[in-house]
């Protein structure tokens, strides 16, 4: 007993001692905690330098400044270019030393959460660092996220820094994507942050096919719904893979519908219908896709094969990751997908069966031209730099940018050191702001595909080189290149990518026209709404009268999506 | 010495020839218990597997293409070193500044109104804090303004008094003989000196318990180590797992991401990390089993 | 005796009461980036009454009530059960690897148990239906279909749980004089007679205990557990007030609803167990705490 008294003691003390602290920072906080945080200006007290000193898109600040930020570590950061570099760490590594011996710009991250910047854990850690009045100098948000700050006046208006101090490199990487992603981030004509403009076009849809069952059951790749039918009944009843069992199914969806993988929205596009993004009727309006008729087709189509047992009947209840197992067995036909799919998880497929082989074919529909059906696209802008009110140097997050894209693109680029090195492809997530060509992916494939006319590889450079001898690896045939087979399905002759390219050319993206910050109706009804639409047609798929359907476009219309309607049409009409 | 004491009439007064109760009830325990493990096995069966049998589901119950790869790979994340360390940490300051805690609390709350007048008073302001509480931002900004966060203190002070155990443990201790209190009365022993030559000795098995459960509910917290450690590196064990086994939004991966999911967050290696994480929290319970042996509180009383 | 609460009183102030005043954002506009103090817009009750108005609210309730009350039977029995059943072992190597092994099932998180269950489950596939459809029975799509849903989540969890949930009625046996049994014996008592007369006594103050306790569960059916496992198809039979909690509150950013849903669940918890508090008390003159 008496050996417990002092250490009782003891902790009694440091806990009145937090009390006492704690209340005199609970105070301290109610005074300053009104929603502004010039006080706490923690890390750009030292930076003297006017703006109008440092005028160039990439001067040095001298002296150095530093800002802080926060951000993600992502799974390959931290498995596939942390682990296998020496000597660099998260917060001192190639990228940091260049912004700041180039830039003078010091980077500090408040916190850093592992994961993606979608997951759970990154956006509560968001929310309780914006609820705590002390947002970093420069923070990553998303839409949601920024229109908070801009209500809560804490950011900077940015369209002067922009103008000013974006290099012309800069300049044409973002608006690659339209005006849309700066759309996005503007409220009352004056951007309100940057956004690192995602690429629409990676969202593009192509329907993937086991060639070698095409082949073994002596059918023809699809060219029309017609054969995307008669396909995968094919390969539902004909035993595409000679095992005597009845163990194969035709297509695959998922219980999320939507997605990069399984995910229905090719599948929706070759009845016209576009679930889930905005789409523009002919009187110019905006209407929503998951309401109109056509939807109702494609999902009685959708039904009519779930009932011959095309669909598997359980895929209501299995996410993506369950389904890739069906495709890695070997049981799946065809699948609906973004060009990555052969990389995952097609290639589980390849793995376990070395004489399966998939490829992409462009979406199909019953139209007499292929080429003028549309191919509906996400907004994937999902990044904005906004910039905390009283940061003295705002436009150093442009510098960043500028800089980023400089050494990757620019004239002064060095692939392999800061973009991708082969010994860690992925280095240029290292940076904390990582601005890319959106086209970059089918540039390459261009780029690709040129040298491959010319049979001359010698002049390719950057990504596509890196590409190629990945390609060249694969058809060495040796074990590792072997797990490359992914690769050669996207940038070979028959690659996915040479789809986008004909996409690209033949103008048939469909990119959803609602891009701006969600709507007061939208906030408030959109998982309502979101859920509603999932179960109705998750179980018309799976049996439920098609009449539901009728039921649901009037249900969504009274649970508030006719006030949605309305307000993003005033949104549209700003922006027009 | 006492357990067995304690135990031997337990085991002599059968002598029944054949005892159809127990071998039924027998069997149905262990059929009970197989169900239990199984899936355990499942998952050690898929963490020896090679990686392409595991993603096709052809792994039952034994691996598949038996290899140790995904282990070697666990093994050399300094990674999940690290967080275990944390892990062990946390449990090595957190359970007994619990146990220390909830034993000062529950002592006085058991005791009768008449003899403790408060006692109805401060028992609800403790339960209260069960069905109440304010919420993720509030407790993080308390947490902030305290200065915890990043450190191991954020993980074990703010959930460092339990009131589902004070309330389990004030019950045991209400269970205990009051004769035995007063005879230490009687010879002027003070309360902390009953407290702990009396009551604590007596409610080993209770306090047992409870320590089983302050570990167990430390090691399985991930959700408070992801808000409240601002670097990956401070992240405890089930924090650093549940980056890895959660399950990604395909919709919104970029093909970079993409590759990591088939590279790195393959079944095999989640399954190893699964398996490795909980075996040290498995192997905790036989190793408090002893004190939950029949008898022991009875034979310290007579002792 | 003071004295002695006090750390203990010190720690509840700073992590919980402290923190409560965030309750207040229940009747907020609550924007994260004002602050927690800041400017926020007082708006009464409109988030209650923004969330009672819609339409899947009562649905929601109704599915959390019928899964956690069904959870809170069995979860209570079920351990009892067993902790009885063990007791008779009389081998004790047998009896603490029985012990160890229904304890495993705890430790594996609902993410990875969703996997497994989702073949185990299969109609078509899984173990279970295969033994179903031997006896005779049509196979249950036992995650899809919106009768069986619930069932599964219920006998799910007892299982993940009842070998942890045993620990606390086997810490309450020991302190059971092994002379009863022996006098019990003597007067010629058989199994069932001691298991009734002395076991059960022995356990009856946990067994108050974590059925008072665990009423004040009632609104919360297991977030994990329904997260891991629901699908749009079982939403109407499945959705509970967590994962609406988890929709409205993350996905949309809708704080001040998501707060006043959680505060109404307390009072609703606060409730329900002061009144069986005091019932505990007026029938069984026994004060859970």
């Amino acid at each position: 007993m008496k050996g417990l008294t002092p250490r009782r003691r003891l902790i009694k003390l440091s806990v009145i001692v937090l009390a006492c602290t704690l209340v005199l920072s609970a105070c301290s906080s109610n005074n300053s905690g009104t929603g502004s945080t010039d006080g706490n200006g923690n890390s750009n007290a030292n930076s003297g330098t006017p703006a109008d000193t440092a005028n160039g898109p990439m001067t040095k600040y001298d002296p150095p400044i530093e800002i802080s930020m926060v951000r993600n570590l992502s799974d390959v950061v931290e498995n596939n270019v942390l682990s296998v570099l020496e000597g660099e760490t998260f917060e001192d590594n190639r990228w940091s030393r260049i912004y700041e011996e180039q830039l003078g710009i010091k980077i500090n991250y408040d916190w850093v959460v592992k994961g993606n910047p979608d997951s759970d854990a990154y956006k509560q850690k968001m929310n309780v660092t914006l609820a705590s009045g002390e947002i970093p100098d420069f923070t990553p948000v998303d839409a949601i996220q920024l229109k908070q700050l801009v209500d809560s006046e804490l950011i900077q208006d940015m369209t002067q820094y922009y103008d000013q101090y974006a290099s012309p490199l800069l300049k044409d990487i973002l608006e690659q994507e339209g005006t849309a992603p700066f759309d996005a981030a503007t409220y009352d004509g004056k951007l309100m942050a940057i956004p690192e403009t995602g690429s629409n076009m990676e969202s593009g849809m192509y329907l993937w096919v086991r060639t070698d069952w095409l082949d073994n059951l002596g059918l023809e790749p699809p060219k029309t719904m017609a054969d995307v039918r008669a396909i995968s009944k094919a390969f539902t009843e004909n035993d595409p893979d000679d095992n005597g069992q009845d163990d194969t199914y035709g297509l695959v969806a998922t219980k999320d519908l939507w997605g990069g993988f399984g995910g229905l929205e090719g599948f929706m596009a070759g009845f016209n219908a576009y679930p889930d993004i905005w789409i523009e009727d002919e009187s110019g309006e905006l209407v929503y896709g998951s309401i109109q008729p056509e939807v109702r087709d494609a999902l009685l189509a959708l039904q009519e094969m779930t009932q011959n047992g095309e669909l598997d009947k359980e895929f209501g209840i299995k996410d993506g990751a369950k389904v890739s197992e069906d495709i890695a067995s070997g049981k799946i036909g065809m699948e609906y997908g973004e060009q990555w799919n052969s990389i995952w998880p097609l290639q589980l497929n390849v793995n376990n069966d070395s004489d399966a082989q998939w490829q992409a074919f462009p979406i199909v529909s019953d139209l007499a031209d292929n080429t003028s059906i549309k191919v509906p696209l996400k907004f994937r802008t999902t990044k904005f730099f906004a910039v905390r009110n009283g940061v003295e140097n705002p436009e150093a997050i442009i510098k960043l940018f500028n800089m980023h894209v400089e050494k990757n693109w620019g004239e002064t680029a060095e692939f392999d050191k800061y973009y991708a090195p082969p010994e860690a492809e992925s280095v240029w997530q290292l940076s904390p702001v990582q601005p890319a060509p959106p086209k970059k992916n089918v540039e390459a494939f261009r780029a690709i595909a040129a040298a491959r006319e010319a049979n001359d590889f010698s002049t390719l450079e950057g990504e596509a080189k890196t590409i190629q001898e990945k390609i060249d690896s694969y058809e060495s045939g040796s074990e590792e290149g072997f797990a490359l087979w992914g690769w050669e399905r996207i940038y070979g002759p028959d690659g996915s990518m040479g789809i986008a390219d004909q996409y690209d050319k033949n103008g048939q993206y469909l990119l959803d026209k609602f891009v701006g910050a969600p709507t007061p109706t939208l906030v408030e009804r959109q998982s309502t709404l979101e859920k509603l639409q999932n179960e109705v047609f998750v179980k018309i798929i799976l049996g439920d009268p098609i009449e539901t359907f009728d039921k649901f476009v009037e249900d969504w219309n009274n649970l508030g999506g006719e006030q949605i309607t309305q307000e993003v049409n005033e949104w549209y009409e700003q922006t027009k | 010495m006492k357990v067995e004491t304690a135990s031997e009439p337990v085991t002599s007064r059968r002598r029944k020839p054949v005892d159809w109760f127990a071998i039924v009830n027998t069997t149905f325990l262990i059929a009970a218990a197989v169900l239990c493990v199984l899936p355990l096995v499942h998952i050690i069966a898929l963490s020896f597997s090679s990686s392409a049998a595991a993603s096709a589901g052809y792994v039952k119950f034994w691996p598949v293409e038996f290899t140790l790869s995904s282990y070697e790979y666990t093994a050399s994340r300094d990674e999940f070193w690290r967080s275990l360390w944390v892990s062990v940490q946390r449990v090595a300051i957190g359970t007994p500044l619990t146990l220390l805690l909830i034993t000062l609390v529950s002592y006085p709350l058991s005791k009768e109104s008449h003899v403790f007048r408060l006692r109805l008073v401060y028992a609800w302001i403790f339960f209260l804090t069960l069905l109440f509480n304010g919420g993720l931002i509030p407790t993080y900004i308390t947490v902030k303004e305290l200065g915890l966060l990043d450190s191991i203190w954020a993980l074990v002070l703010p959930n460092a008094v339990p009131v589902f155990s004070v309330v389990l443990l004030l019950n045991f201790f209400r269970e205990v003989p009051k004769e035995l209190e007063e005879a230490a009365f009687m010879d002027g022993a003070s309360y902390w000196t009953t407290l702990w030559k009396i009551y604590v000795p007596i409610s080993k098995p209770a306090l047992a318990t409870l320590a089983l459960f302050s570990m167990v509910e430390h090691w399985n917290q991930w959700f408070d180590g992801l808000i409240f450690m601002g670097s990956p590196s401070n992240y405890p064990l089930q924090s650093y797992l549940q980056t890895i086994v959660i399950q990604q939004n395909l919709a919104n991966l970029t093909r970079e991401e993409l590759l990591s999911l088939a590279e790195i967050s393959d079944r095999t290696l989640k399954s190893s990390q699964i398996f490795l994480g909980s075996l040290p929290i498995i192997l905790a319970y036989p190793f408090l089993q002893k004190y939950f042996v029949k008898g022991i509180v009875l034979g310290s009383v007579k002792g | 005796m003071h004295l002695m609460l006090l750390p203990g009183l010190i720690f509840i102030i700073i992590f919980a009461y402290i923190p409560m005043s965030g309750l207040t954002i229940a009747f907020q506009k609550f924007i994260p980036a004002k602050g927690l103090f800041g400017d926020q817009t007082w708006i009464g009750l409109d988030n209650f009454r923004y969330v009672f108005e819609l339409p899947s609210f009562t649905q929601v309730v109704w599915n959390t009530l019928y899964i956690s009350s069904l959870k809170l039977i069995l979860g209570l029995v079920v351990p009892i059960v067993f902790a009885i059943l063990l007791n008779e072992l009389r081998n004790q190597l047998v009896k603490r690897s029985i012990q160890t092994t229904i304890y495993l099932p705890y430790f594996l998180s609902w993410v990875v148990l969703g996997g497994i269950l989702i073949d185990i489950l299969s109609p078509s596939r899984g173990i279970l239906n295969e033994f179903i459809m031997m006896l005779g029975f049509e196979p249950v799509f036992f995650l899809g279909d919106n009768k069986w849903f619930p069932v599964t989540l219920v006998l799910s969890d007892v299982w993940k749980t009842f070998g942890y949930g045993t620990i606390i009625y086997l810490a309450a046996l020991t302190g059971i004089d092994p002379g009863q049994y022996e006098a019990a014996t003597i007067d010629g008592a058989n199994r069932w007679q001691k298991a009734w007369h002395i076991t059960i006594p022995g356990m009856r103050m946990v067994i108050v205990l974590l059925a008072v306790l665990s009423l004040g569960q009632l609104l919360n059916a297991g977030f994990d557990q329904v997260f891991n496992l629901y699908s749009p198809q079982v939403y109407q039979s499945g959705d509970i007030v967590d994962t609406f909690v988890y929709r409205i509150g993350l996905l949309d950013a809708q704080y001040g609803v998501a707060t006043a849903v959680g505060f109404f669940k307390s009072v609703v918890s606060f409730i329900l167990i002061s009144v069986s508090y005091f019932c505990a008390y007026r029938f069984a003159k026994y004060r859970i705490f």
